[in-house]
């Protein structure tokens, strides 16, 4: 009985968390996989009774994986650290640089998929903004989203940032082919996404042409 | 340096062991306690130089464990490990009087220059 | 095909509307809004009436008390105009014969002849003069002219002879006279000047003269206006009160000296109106009797008017009440509807804040297991290095591997719990078994049913394939219905759970308990976001609006039927596959 548009944006939000976590969880997922198939060949290593040069070079090879991965792991979880706590809040005072560093953090295994790089051309010295970055967030990725599903593969994406006027701007720019895909039931909420950066004080330009999806938000007086 | 005496405090027993036969391999005397009590005990047993601290240990508060050494000799210097993302405790246990800290996992070589620079300002401070 | 479907549909939603609450909740909430419309219309629109009637009330017989007044002023008014006419002509005739008493001398006046010529050009001018007389004291008429034979009569014995005598002027009361005609007497004495001796001057006067007095006023039907006597004797004849000579039955006594008007009751049980005057110097009394209520005319199109006043304003003050209360009651919706959103809003809030907490929960933990992975293998590369062959330490490296495979299950675990939670976000489409879905639910319960002591009877049919649907949020309405169930019967009471195939694309279960039932009235509400039966404070009441939500996000149907003091049915249908049925 709730206002329909409301309630819709909840769940695509709740949604897109949903699936941020899920794409985070595989991810860390194959780290771990790396990491128990490293320590199993070492453990078969040292109990099929390899020794000399050769093996312990390669035993330091594996080990190096192995730490290798730990760090793609602890990066990763440091991102979603920084991702969980900004869903504390409503509104806060936020970096925008960070908040997209994480979010690209956590998409690019989508991109991956379809071998498509995710570049970032971040300004320097952005100024704070106040507001929700979790929406912020989950709009970018919307955008993102449906971005990469059009994007044929090998192409890239560069998100960049700075500021205009006052305003901080989000630049998502590709550099690829767009692919025919066939529309889905649901086309894409563009309205809704514009309303709600709307209340974020921010809009959305498109330049189809160029590719090119500008979201200005508004700078806060931080 | 040689022959630094280092307690490591960290509830994940693992962890430290694994930790401490690395720093012994390293030249380091390292005792271990894995709770607020066994750290007290050693502590008035044979004091450490440095004391590395994990701040999340249960039992006694990690940043009550650091004020008890410093009260203790506050010269003996503490290094703190957290976890990323732990700004906050962090913060306070800098405030409190902690050397420096480091994040886990940890990258031994870093550790290793921490302990040192501890060790050199306990020297200079014992002076 | 289709169009034969689609009818028999329309039929069943005809039949079904009071019994199939969900087909209701399409417009439940909207007649919740139409009462309470309907309510404050009434409400205000008799209030507000009943001023406008008072007033209009109070002013319709005020104004009738006003023009009842004047009418009675306007009678009193007549009454006094005609009794002053009639004073005037009895005096006018009495100072006619004492001028005849001062211009002509007894023995003149003695004088038949002279009286003749006197009577005959006393007639012209004076109408209604019947004969003229004198009367010497001895009481005796010496001369007379007139009609009748009364020269000589002796009037001694008469009271008017000695009332003249006394008053020097005498009027008397009506009488039948010549040709059966009413008449009336005057008489005025005159004194000799200086002889002390007196003589008498008589007339009388026929009484059409005195009739047109009353007939003069302004009567109308039924209203009637004569002269009578002190006791009753009519003088002039009536409309319909008596003929003269008649008596009139006066209604009271009159007594009052000055113009009178006053409400009676006629014989007949009829009211009117009486008013009466005393004429002075006269015998007589003016009477008037009002029947007809002219006034009342003016009323009736005053009443005409004020009735359509009346109406209009009331059918303006029902338009203006109508359009309030839509507007108040379409406020309230509003209010209601934004206090659910920002309920929902603010559930959505905490929701983000729990799944962010727990999702920086599992960032923390995980850095331990981590650190010691790392650890472990950095010790195995300085053992490598210090020792220089991977067999010289084989025990060592098997341990810290080992050590490695716990902490790599171990942050498993730790994610895992992120993906169960992420797969709470969306809509899962994965296949499951419906009734073990069920008897996971019951499994939740289990332990509250058996320390209350309530029955729990499973009907779960076996035929039930897989269903690709969200399991957990199912769970989650199966779970609700259940609780409110268990706080239904309370102690002792019956649970029966049934499940099946409702057709070839939908299953069904039903929850059913023996608790205190749902009165049909409340019935309608119970999917209403914060309707609750339960005692305050016990339950958000959005339990069901939920259940009823996450139904239709599934595509299939929730249905309750209930009857106070029997038990309650909760049915939910679900389609196999999302987006059918």
């Amino acid at each position: 009985m709730t206002d329909n548009f409301e309630q819709e944006l909840r769940f695509l939000q709740l949604r897109f968390i949903g699936k941020i976590l899920a794409g985070f969880t595989h991810e860390s997922k194959n780290y771990l996989a790396i990491i128990k198939e490293s320590a199993g060949l070492i453990d078969d290593m040292i109990k099929l009774g390899k020794s000399g040069e050769a093996a312990s070079s390669q035993f330091l090879e594996i080990i190096h994986s192995i730490e290798e991965q730990i760090e793609r792991s602890t990066g990763l979880f440091k991102y979603l650290n920084r991702f969980s706590h900004r869903m504390d809040t409503q509104l806060s005072a936020f970096n925008c640089n960070e908040a997209l560093e994480e979010l690209m953090a956590l998409v690019n295994r989508f991109a991956n998929q379809k071998r498509i790089e995710l570049a970032k051309d971040f300004q320097q010295d952005m100024p704070q903004i106040y507001g929700n970055p979790s929406m912020v967030q989950f709009l970018v990725f919307s955008f993102l989203e449906e971005i990469i599903k059009t994007l044929d593969k090998n192409s890239r994406i560069i998100i960049k940032t700075g500021t205009a006027n006052g305003s901080v701007m989000i630049k998502i720019i590709t550099d690829g082919n767009l692919l025919e895909v066939e529309r889905e039931k649901e086309e894409f909420p563009y309205e809704t996404y514009s309303t709600v950066l709307k209340r974020l004080n921010g809009k959305i330009t498109l330049e189809a042409g160029a590719k090119t999806f500008t979201f200005p938000l508004k700078v806060s007086d931080i | 340096m040689s022959h630094t005496k280092v307690l490591l405090v960290d509830d994940e027993v693992e962890f430290a062991s694994a930790l401490a036969e690395r720093l012994q391999m390293r030249d380091y005397d390292v005792k271990t306690a894995s709770n607020g009590l066994e750290a007290m005990a050693i502590f008035h047993g044979s004091p450490p130089d440095i004391v590395i601290l994990d701040l999340r240990i249960p039992g006694m508060d990690g940043l009550e464990i650091l004020k008890n050494i410093k009260i203790f000799d506050p010269t003996i210097e503490v290094l703190i490990l957290t976890g990323h993302g732990d700004i906050e405790s962090v913060a306070e246990g800098m405030k409190s009087g902690a050397f420096e800290y480091i994040m886990k996992p940890i990258d031994i070589g870093e550790l290793t220059s921490k302990i040192d620079m501890a060790m050199k300002k306990r020297i200079s401070s014992r002076d | 095909m289709e169009q034969g479907n689609t009818k028999k549909k329309r039929l069943l939603d005809f039949v079904k509307p009071w019994l199939n609450a969900h087909d209701l909740f399409g417009i439940v909430s909207e007649d919740r809004y139409k009462r309470l419309r309907l309510r404050i219309v009434l409400l205000d629109a008799v209030l507000s009436m009943i001023p406008l009637l008072i007033v209009v009330t109070i002013s319709y017989f005020w104004f009738l008390q006003i023009l009842k007044d004047d009418f009675r002023n306007q009678m009193k008014w007549e009454i006094e105009n005609s009794k002053q006419s009639i004073e005037f002509f009895v005096d006018q005739k009495l100072s006619g014969l004492r001028f005849l008493t001062s211009a002509y001398t007894y023995e003149q006046l003695s004088d038949q002849e002279t009286l003749a010529g006197i009577f005959s050009k006393f007639k012209q001018e004076c109408g209604g003069l019947v004969d003229l007389g004198i009367i010497t004291p001895d009481g005796i008429q010496r001369s007379y002219v007139g009609p009748y034979n009364l020269k000589g009569k002796d009037y001694t014995n008469q009271d008017w002879f000695h009332e003249v005598i006394v008053r020097s002027v005498y009027v008397s009361d009506v009488f039948m006279g010549y040709r059966k005609l009413p008449h009336f007497a005057i008489a005025v004495k005159r004194e000799n000047p200086g002889k002390g001796t007196f003589w008498i001057l008589r007339a009388t006067i026929d009484m059409e003269t005195l009739k047109k007095y009353p007939y003069s006023m302004n009567l109308r039907e039924n209203d009637d206006a004569f002269i009578i006597t002190y006791d009753g004797t009519l003088q002039t004849p009536s409309r319909s009160h008596g003929n003269v000579l008649e008596k009139y039955n006066l209604p009271f006594s009159l007594h009052a000296r000055a113009t009178t008007i006053q409400d009676i009751i006629k014989p007949d049980g009829s009211p009117a109106i009486f008013g009466y005057a005393f004429i002075n110097d006269s015998p007589w009394i003016l009477v008037t009797i009002i029947k007809s209520n002219p006034y009342l005319k003016i009323p009736k199109i005053f009443k005409n008017e004020l009735f359509i006043i009346t109406l209009l304003s009331i059918i303006f003050s029902i338009a203006l009440t109508f359009a309030l209360a839509h507007t108040v009651v379409n406020r309230i919706k509003k209010a209601d509807r934004e206090r659910e959103e920002a309920m929902a809003s603010c559930e959505h809030a905490s929701k983000m804040s729990t799944i962010g907490r727990l999702a920086a929960g599992v960032a923390h933990e995980i850095n331990n297991p981590l650190a010691i992975i790392n650890e472990k293998a950095g010790l195995m590369k300085d053992i490598l290095e210090a020792s220089g062959d991977l067999q010289k330490n084989r025990d060592k490296f098997i341990n810290q591997i080992n050590g490695i495979f716990d902490s790599v299950n171990r942050c498993r675990t730790i994610t895992h719990r992120l993906l169960g939670f992420s797969r709470r976000m969306e809509i899962s489409h994965d296949a499951f078994d419906f009734n073990d879905a069920l008897k996971e639910v019951i499994g939740f319960i289990e332990k509250e049913i058996l320390y209350r002591n309530i029955t729990l009877n499973l009907n779960l049919a076996d035929n039930i394939p897989k269903i690709e649907s969200d399991k957990g949020q199912l769970q989650q309405v199966i779970l609700n219905i259940i609780n409110n169930a268990i706080d239904a019967v309370e102690e002792g009471g019956l649970i029966e759970v049934a499940s099946g195939s409702k057709d070839i694309n939908t299953v069904r279960v039903s929850i059913k308990d023996n608790g205190s039932g749902i009165p049909r009235d409340e019935l309608k509400h119970i999917f209403e976001p914060f309707y609750s039966t339960k005692e305050k404070g016990k339950g958000t009441g959005l339990g069901l609006s939920i259940s009823y939500g996450i139904m239709q996000k599934l595509g299939g149907t929730i249905h309750v039927d209930s009857e106070a003091g029997k038990g309650t049915t909760f049915t939910l249908e679900i389609p196999k596959k999302i987006g059918e049925g």
